[in-house]
């Protein structure tokens, strides 16, 4: 009976040491809270739930803490898990790719092809990317991490992902909390940028209206833009490709099922992966350090220098063009590729000064040439680092 | 259409910068280093020491030299067939593999049917399975010192840019491992050292986006002026009726407004989807079961 009692002892003890009680260390903790965070703004205040949720939770399921001697397969880290399996659309970057094919897919590059001198607004919010790529050396960061660093400011996700993975793997985790946090702020961050750089009457400028654009020239945009900036970049070809690509199936008006499926169910399925698997990367043990905390604070300055560049683009180039003709800066913030965030948010400061200027449809256009630019960014540095 | 011109100017210019020429491309599979007398080198599994010969998958997928054919022989391409279904055979993505020139094939598959002579220059080459294609050949000097190999200095880098074979006498012996190993990886070093501040790396690169989505503007603005005077003559053709009254002028019917607008919901709502509307009238086949009749799966109501 004595070793019986003794045996359930044990038995309890070792179940104990299982649990993640017996695990918890502070920093599993704050990251709990973190993530109980990211929740509670994606249900609250809506910002960016489709990828905070995914996030957020998946942060807690990386942190639950568990005893790694036991060697259970169940940590991310641990080669061969699910967690880990899953995670390799994060760590060799294939998950991008296919979230770019349904942007593709789902996006309508009319508003950019009817008016295409508004593409240079995103080729020069890329500046935030390099901004904070001269930043982050100075404050001591390899080149190869820096460039990880400067991505954020492209403010495009499933970009950042890719490049890190390849560049930077071990930032990762922190890159792409920080692309995708701010993405949700743009909100907080855009507006006093925008409303600091322009003057009211600058901000009342009545855009022309855009033409039609025809169906052919629709089909032309991906091919037409494909080859220009793959043969200019390849490295960037998995981004760019996928892109373009899902723009064909969409506009080529043959392919609807798959376009359907591009921008709607596979989407949704990769969205879900990467986001949770993002979430659960950050481990408290490689994810709670002083660099990820310096990562934020130059990710956020990115998204600031990217704003700026913009609107200061637009102010810069209305200097050239005719009286009739001018772009209203309110949508320089847009050339940073968060789709449709940024365009939303040139709509609503807009709206503020003039309430009949709608200048949602003018913003998309430098919000798609955003994605390209950010793209052919990534594909240079990792031309350059890789 | 002198702006048209000057653009087809422009995009002929650039590609006369494209690189067309026929540069030689290196082989996927190269006889990468080659040791021919073999005194206090590497040594086989059997404790022994010979010459040898090093191949190195050229290539970012896995390849399997089984079947393939090594020789020290022009007239005989087959002199040493690599055996097939060793697992050993499979070339990882830039890995090597490397054979013993010892005559002595019984000893297993990375042992030839020749042996490399010292006295003389020894011809190799690496044919595929057929035996008729050369995949890769090397000619290694007469005059060899022994425990030094000849190779690329670069692994799998046989050719330089301008066609010239890069073939040498190698610093250091390499079996089985890279003859260029790094210590870091170079471009970042270069980066580390010459652009401290970043600026070379932002200028290019900004330079760089720039200039695709230039490219990109001048397309599409080139694209959109065309597309609008097709459009605009369209439309003067459509215009000019059979008396070459115009019609444009006048008020629009209903019906008119009508397929515009359905034109426009169509558009914003994407259905401009070619469906099959082909109707076909087939008459339905079904053999009779009880299995299916509807009267053996009604319920039938009791009786009072």
């Amino acid at each position: 009976m004595n070793d019986f009692f003794f045996f359930l002892l044990d038995n309890l003890k070792v179940f104990w040491n299982y649990t993640g009680f017996a695990n918890v260390e502070m920093g599993h903790i704050i990251m709990i809270l973190f993530g109980i965070t990211f929740i509670f703004f994606a249900i609250r205040y809506e910002f960016e739930p489709l990828l905070l949720i995914p996030i957020g939770f998946g942060i807690l399921i990386g942190n639950v803490p568990f005893d790694l001697s036991a060697n259970l397969e169940i940590g991310i880290y641990e080669e061969g898990s699910v967690l880990n399996i899953l995670y390799q659309g994060v760590q060799k970057g294939w998950y991008p790719p296919l979230i770019f094919l349904g942007i593709g897919a789902m996006t309508d590059f009319s508003a950019l092809i009817s008016n295409p001198k508004l593409i240079l607004v995103g080729a020069a919010c890329q500046f935030g990317i390099f901004g904070a790529y001269i930043i982050s050396l100075q404050l001591g960061f390899a080149p190869t991490e820096a460039a990880s660093i400067g991505i954020i400011g492209g403010a495009d996700g499933p970009t950042a992902i890719f490049l890190t993975s390849k560049l930077a793997p071990h930032l990762l985790g922190a890159v792409a909390i920080s692309a995708y946090s701010y993405m949700a702020l743009i909100p907080v961050l855009q507006p006093p940028c925008m409303r600091l750089l322009t003057t009211k009457k600058e901000r009342l400028i009545r855009m022309k209206p855009a033409r039609m654009v025809s169906q052919s020239e629709k089909i032309i945009f991906p091919i037409a833009g494909l080859l220009l900036t793959a043969f200019l970049v390849p490295s960037g070809l998995p981004l760019l490709g996928m892109l373009f690509f899902g723009n064909l199936l969409k506009e080529s008006g043959v392919t609807r099922r798959l376009a359907e499926t591009a921008r709607g169910p596979m989407i949704d399925v990769v969205t879900i992966l990467l986001g949770l698997m993002v979430g659960v990367s950050t481990q408290a043990t490689t994810f709670l350090t002083a660099a990820s905390v310096r990562i934020f604070g130059l990710g956020a300055l990115s998204f600031i220098i990217a704003t700026c560049a913009g609107v200061l683009f637009v102010k810069f180039f209305n200097l050239f063009l005719k009286k009739d003709n001018k772009i209203n800066p309110l949508i320089g913030n847009a050339g940073v590729s968060a789709v449709p965030g940024s365009a939303r948010m040139s709509q609503i400061v807009g709206l503020e000064y003039d309430s009949s200027n709608h200048l949602l449809m003018h913003a998309m256009g430098p919000n798609v040439a955003g994605v390209i630019a950010s793209a052919v960014s990534a594909g240079l540095m990792l031309g350059f680092l890789y | 259409m002198n702006k048209l011109s000057s653009y087809a100017i422009l995009f002929l210019a650039l590609f006369s910068f494209t690189n067309c020429s026929n540069r030689i491309s290196n082989p996927p599979l190269v006889i990468n280093e080659v040791l021919v007398i073999n005194e206090e080198n590497f040594v086989d599994d059997y404790g022994r020491r010979s010459g040898w010969i090093e191949i190195f998958n050229n290539t970012a997928k896995t390849q399997d030299i089984g079947g393939y054919y090594l020789t020290n022989d022009k007239s005989d391409p087959k002199k040493y067939p690599i055996p097939k279904g060793d697992v050993l055979t499979k070339i990882a993505p830039h890995h090597h593999v490397l054979f013993w020139a010892n005559n002595k094939p019984y000893q297993g598959t990375f042992h030839i049917s020749f042996e490399l002579d010292p006295d003389r220059e020894n011809y190799i080459a690496l044919f595929n399975e057929s035996g008729e294609k050369m995949i890769d050949e090397v000619t290694i000097p007469n005059g060899q010192l022994a425990d030094q190999s000849w190779g690329y200095k670069m692994d799998g880098e046989k050719y330089a840019q301008d066609g010239t074979l890069l073939l040498t006498l190698l610093d250091k012996v390499t079996p089985s491992t890279n003859n260029f190993t790094l210590d870091k990886n170079e471009k970042v070093e270069k980066f580390r050292q010459n652009d401290k501040f970043g600026a070379s790396m932002t200028i290019t690169s900004m330079l760089v986006v720039f200039g695709a989505l230039i490219l990109l503007y001048l397309v599409f603005r080139t694209s959109g002026k065309v597309s609008s005077k097709l459009k605009q003559k369209k439309g003067e053709r459509l215009s000019i009726s059979k008396e070459g009254v115009t019609t444009s002028s006048g008020p629009i019917s209903g019906e008119v407004l009508t397929a515009i607008f359905m034109a426009l919901h169509e558009d914003q709502n994407e259905i401009h989807d070619f469906e099959n509307t082909t109707l076909t009238f087939s008459s339905v086949n079904k053999n009779y079961s009880p299995w299916n009749s509807k009267i053996y799966g009604l319920r039938e109501l009791p009786r009072r």
